[in-house]
């Protein structure tokens, strides 16, 4: 009964979040914003893999949620060097 | 446990609601990202602990325990990186030489 409704929380706020971050990378003014937007994706992501895990019993979504982090974790990164080296490039342009 | 549980996935999924409204509603990036940043990690953290009261299974708690301290050590990372970048990009010199007291080197109280 409890695990039902969390799945069902967890889905609908992740929804939510998920739209929210979509419609903030589509009218997003800079790019910044969007690698937030990326961010909050990622979080709605994991979110899911937590309620995959619930709702089926099975454990193995964790390990997707731990490649997840990983993978997102060095995104951000990346995508941080990107916007600090293309202020570089137009700065000497 | 599993009320416990119950409550700790509501607040959890309250706070990314949170967290995404703050990305909509907030007016600049580094708001949105401070925004973003800490209700997301407390959220998951959150989700992760109420699942793993939920679930009640062995295989689970390492596994929360992994995804917790690699979240924990790594958003703030990250999203130091990306605020340092997008205030270099967003705001001007003389903005960011206001800010700038704290960094090692160029600090008020050493006499410059």
């Amino acid at each position: 009964m409890s695990l039902s409704v969390a799945v069902l929380l967890i889905v609908a706020a992740s929804m939510l979040a998920l739209v929210l971050a979509i419609a903030r990378m589509l009218k997003a003014p800079s790019v910044a914003d969007r690698i937030i937007a990326l961010d909050v994706l990622l979080s709605a992501a994991i979110a899911l893999c937590i309620a995959a895990g619930l709702s089926s019993g099975r454990v193995l979504f964790m390990d997707v949620a731990i490649g997840l982090a990983l993978v997102g974790f060095v995104a951000t990164i990346v995508w941080a060097r990107v916007v600090d080296r293309s202020g570089d490039a137009e700065d000497a342009a | 446990m599993s009320l416990l549980g119950l409550i700790l996935v509501i607040l959890g999924a309250a706070l990314l609601v949170i967290a995404a409204l703050g990305l909509w509603t907030l007016p600049d990036a580094l708001a949105r990202q401070h925004a973003a940043t800490k209700a997301g990690t407390l959220s998951l953290a959150l989700l992760l602990v109420g699942a793993g009261l939920l679930a009640e299974s062995e295989g689970w708690w390492w596994r929360i325990g992994v995804v917790i301290v690699l979240l924990v050590c790594t958003l703030p990372v990250a999203s130091h990186m990306l605020a340092r970048a997008a205030a270099r990009r967003g705001l001007t010199p003389r903005q960011i030489a206001e800010a700038r007291p704290m960094e090692p080197g160029s600090r008020s109280d050493t006499g410059d």
